[in-house]
Order: C-alpha cells, then sequence, then structure tokens
C-alpha cells in the first residue's frame, strides 16, 4: 500500500514535467507517422504500378539500409548536418518507419486479386480509375495494418529521440535509469505503451468505417 | 533396458548440472565476474583488474561489458552474477537511501564513508578507499569562449548564462540534491535551455557548436579532445564521485590473495592516468584490454 501513495506522490511531484514529455512524445511521434505516411504509401502505390524490378529492388534495399545503421551512429551523423533536438530526431524516426511502411504498403496492394483487376479492366475502368474506385479500397485493410504496426514501432522508436536532446518519454525512461529512479522508468514505460495502444484502436476504429463504408 | 535408461538419463543429468555450476578456469581457479557501466573507465578497471588476477592468481576474471548504469551493476552484485564492480562514491546519493539514513555532503570523505557503510552493508560487499580518480559532475565551456570572456568559474558563467544553451545527460535534470534545480538555486542562474541527451552527443553537439556549455564528467577524454574548459565549482555545488572497487565479501573472505591484488589498486591511477587511458580508448578507439595491459606494464604491476 505504501507503494501505491509513493506513486501518487511522485506523480504530484511531478506531474509538469511528466506531462511536457508526454506531449514532446505525441508531438515528435505524431509528425514523423504523418510524414512517413504521407511520403510511403503513394510511393508503394506507385511502385505497384512500375515495370522495371531493378528500381524497385533498388528502393526496397535503400529504405533496408536505413533499417541497418544503428540508431546511436545515426544520430551522430545527424548532428552536424541538423544539430541537436527535434529536427535531427524526426528525421532519423522518419528513416527507421520507412521501411515497414513501404513493405507493408506493398505487399498489401500487390496481394489483392489479379481476378478483380481483371474484372475492372474488362468493365473499361482506366487505370486510375482501377486504382481509387476498385484497388485503394481493396487493399485499404492491408495499409491500415501496415500504417498500425508501424505507428506502434514509431511510438517505442520515439524513446530514442532523448538521445539527442529532442526530449520525450525516453528522456524519463533513461534519467530514471541513471538516477536510480523505478517510479520513472515505470511512468514513461506505461505512457509509451499507453499511447501507443490509443493510436492502435483509433486506427482500427478509422479502417472499421471505411471499409465499411 | 528401462534400468539402464535411467541410469543414463541420471548420469547425463549429473554431468550437466556439473557444467552449469561455477566454471573453473583454465588453470583449474575459479572465473570471477566483473560488471562494467557504460562509461569507459569502469571498462578499463575491469581490464586492469582481470589482468592482475590472472597473472598473478590461477583465476580468471569475466567482463560483462554496457550494463546501462551502476543501479544495474548493484542488482548484479545482489543477485550474485557479479563480484566485482567500479562504483563511485557519490552514487550513494543517488535514492539508494531514505533521508534518514545518508546524509548529503559535498565533502569526498563524509561521502565516501557512507558509501562504504551503507552500500557494503545492504549488498554484502566491500567497498574499497578510491582509486584515486575523480569522474564527478561539472560545468564546461569551451576554452576560448571561456579565456575570451574571463570565465573561470561556475559564478562567471551567470553573466552570460541566459543566452546559452546547456547539453546534459538524461538524468541531470531530473536530479534532486546536485541536478539542475540544485544547480539554479545555487547559482542563482539558468540557461536559455536544458536538453538531456546520450553523453557521446552531448560532447559532438559541443564540438558542433550546437552547445554552448555542458556539463562534463571530470574524468571524460573529451574534455581535452574538443578543447573544453572545466569550471571551478566555487559554490562546492557538485558532490564528489570518486571510484572504488567493489567486491563482494564471500569472494574476498574465501580467495585472500584476489583481496590483496584489490587492496593493492587503492590509490593507484590518477584523474590523468585515467582520462589518458580513455583517450586511447574512446578517441583514438583502441582495445581497452590493450591498453590497460601498457599501463599496468609501465606501472610495474605486471611483468
Amino acid at each position: 500500500m505504501e507503494f501505491i501513495t509513493d506513486y501518487v506522490m511522485f506523480w504530484q511531484d511531478e506531474y509538469q514535467s511528466i506531462m511536457t514529455y508526454t506531449s514532446e512524445h505525441l508531438l515528435i511521434s505524431f509528425v514523423v507517422i504523418v510524414l512517413s505516411i504521407l511520403v510511403t504509401v503513394p510511393l508503394a502505390v506507385y511502385m505497384t504500378k512500375m515495370k522495371n524490378d531493378k528500381i524497385k529492388s533498388l528502393i526496397f534495399n535503400i529504405a533496408n539500409i536505413f533499417q541497418t545503421i544503428p540508431t546511436i551512429a545515426l544520430l551522430a551523423i545527424m548532428i552536424p548536418l541538423l544539430g541537436i533536438g527535434f529536427a535531427p530526431a524526426v528525421t532519423a524516426l522518419f528513416l527507421y518507419a520507412l521501411l515497414p511502411l513501404l513493405r507493408n504498403t506493398y505487399t498489401g496492394i500487390k496481394s489483392i486479386d489479379p481476378s478483380i483487376v481483371e474484372a475492372a479492366k474488362g468493365m473499361g475502368f482506366t487505370t486510375m480509375g482501377r486504382l481509387f474506385k476498385i484497388e485503394l479500397p481493396a487493399a485499404l485493410p492491408y495499409v491500415m495494418s501496415g500504417i498500425r504496426v508501424t505507428t506502434v514501432y514509431i511510438i517505442s522508436w520515439t524513446t530514442l529521440a532523448a538521445l539527442i536532446g529532442a526530449g520525450g518519454l525516453g528522456d524519463l525512461i533513461l534519467a530514471g535509469i541513471g538516477y536510480n529512479d523505478q517510479y520513472m522508468i515505470f511512468t514513461g514505460t506505461l505512457l509509451a505503451i499507453v499511447i501507443a495502444l490509443l493510436l492502435d484502436l483509433a486506427f482500427g476504429k478509422l479502417e472499421k468505417k471505411y471499409t465499411n463504408a | 533396458m528401462k534400468r539402464f535408461i535411467n541410469s543414463s538419463v541420471f548420469a547425463l543429468l549429473i554431468i550437466l548440472l556439473a557444467a552449469c555450476g561455477t566454471s573453473a578456469s583454465s588453470e583449474g581457479g575459479e572465473v570471477f565476474e566483473y560488471g562494467a557501466q557504460k562509461n569507459t573507465d569502469p571498462k578499463i578497471m575491469g581490464q586492469i583488474l582481470k589482468l592482475l588476477v590472472e597473472d598473478q592468481t590461477d583465476h580468471e576474471v569475466n567482463i560483462t561489458e554496457d550494463m546501462p548504469a551502476s543501479p544495474q551493476v548493484m542488482g548484479g552484485i545482489d543477485r550474485g552474477d557479479f563480484d566485482f564492480a567500479t562504483l563511485y562514491s557519490g552514487e550513494v546519493y543517488n535514492n539508494h537511501f531514505d533521508e534518514d539514513q545518508v546524509e548529503y555532503s559535498t565533502d569526498p570523505e563524509a561521502t565516501l564513508e557512507q558509501a562504504q557503510e551503507l552500500f557494503g552493508e545492504r549488498y554484502d560487499m566491500k567497498w574499497y578507499d578510491s582509486i584515486g580518480f575523480i569522474n564527478q559532475y561539472s560545468i564546461a565551456v569551451k576554452e576560448d569562449f571561456a579565456a575570451d570572456n574571463n570565465i573561470t568559474t561556475m559564478t562567471d558563467l551567470g553573466e552570460y548564462a541566459n543566452n546559452m544553451i546547456l547539453g546534459t545527460d538524461n538524468s541531470w535534470i531530473e536530479r534532486d540534491n546536485d541536478g539542475y534545480e540544485g544547480y539554479q538555486e545555487a547559482y542563482g542562474y539558468s540557461f536559455e535551455e536544458a536538453r538531456g541527451m546520450d553523453v557521446a552527443l552531448m560532447y559532438e553537439g559541443i564540438a558542433n557548436d550546437e552547445l554552448d556549455v555542458v556539463t562534463a564528467y571530470t574524468v571524460d577524454p573529451q574534455i581535452i579532445e574538443y578543447d573544453l574548459k572545466i569550471l571551478e565549482d566555487d559554490q562546492k555545488f557538485f558532490p564528489p564521485y570518486e571510484a572504488s572497487l567493489v567486491a563482494r565479501n564471500e569472494v574476498i573472505d574465501e580467495y585472500p590473495e584476489v583481496a590483496d591484488i584489490l587492496d593493492s589498486l587503492v590509490g593507484s591511477i590518477s584523474t590523468e592516468e585515467m582520462t589518458q587511458m580513455m583517450h586511447e580508448v574512446d578517441i583514438n578507439k583502441r582495445d581497452a584490454a590493450e591498453v590497460a595491459k601498457e599501463f599496468a606494464t609501465e606501472k610495474g604491476w605486471i611483468e
């Protein structure tokens, strides 16, 4: 029971800074998610239409390479280019988010039953019409699941932003590790989980709404 | 037949159990475990201890590197995963003990005594007297900036602070006694902005002029490498972090030859010497084991 009162006290003391860390975390993740969806989803759609397999695999390879660079090295490279704080953190996380989003979206659209596409062709749809009326709606569940998976990743990866001075919940977790404060570690972790779950839930609702429509 | 299977399974189990127990060194001694934090000085100390133990006894030392921070190393000692480690006296103020147990002080002796007594009792280990080097927080700026503006103490910095961006590790802003809040009270000024980050990147940041002032650790080689100047702590704000070796009592009671080696390392390495070794490892990217060997040979500790 003492644990609970202690923890409540901790929240009272730290309320303001916890809120700052959380809002930093939300802002960074949000910008990364929006940016990566805006870039990757059209790119993946375009790639499914692409005839040249070499360019396709080149794009996947580039996205792959970004994924393999150790975080701390990528952040160190960012400092001379972008400095310290928000910009390098968002850039690094964006590069990490590319691959899962690209691959999930691409595979999603590719997995549509070809006979549906053929039928649409036979009915006289143009390429664009087919894309927006048939292929994208059919691929939406796959695209959404790609977005949902990546979003959960990004929320967890955003804890890394603390390494380059951009704050976020990672700051709270690392402060707790360095300063031997279990409450800080626990709170940072818990909030990251809650944010990830809530966003996943929201995207799930969104998906349902559009697939039913 | 059934009996045969039963007995062979039993025999296998016995062999497996024997293999899982304390592994023996190649010379028939023990294999001790040393746990090192993420920073370089505990890693070098581990290599030096390993060298001496393996040179002077039949035992071996296995080093586990990159534990996130000291509390995790202490946890390892508590579970018996580690036998030795390098810890710092000032850590006694880091939330390990209640306020009625520990009395905050920036006096080196009072700090070391409390660390020896309180940690020694809690983890049933011996906290040796200081190795000699100190790895504590301090405030550092670029040397030319300090020279141009005639800044030598932390008080001097006050005049410029509200236009300066501070880079620090992830925990300093949240620390109670010796953190940013306390600093602002003690010195009566704040910086324009204070950002927590990875320590290696913090030094990158000041080298690239992205930061104006950092909370450097006194032993870090980047201070020399990037021409930084450590400012004098004229208000005696920062508590001392004198490095000491620690060892589980069980081990030093049973192996006096190991205890002798640990004793011999008290007062043996100065801050300058450790900085020099860290410079070789962190900046010149040399192997910690090799640097430790060179140092020990130079000192005449090994042949």
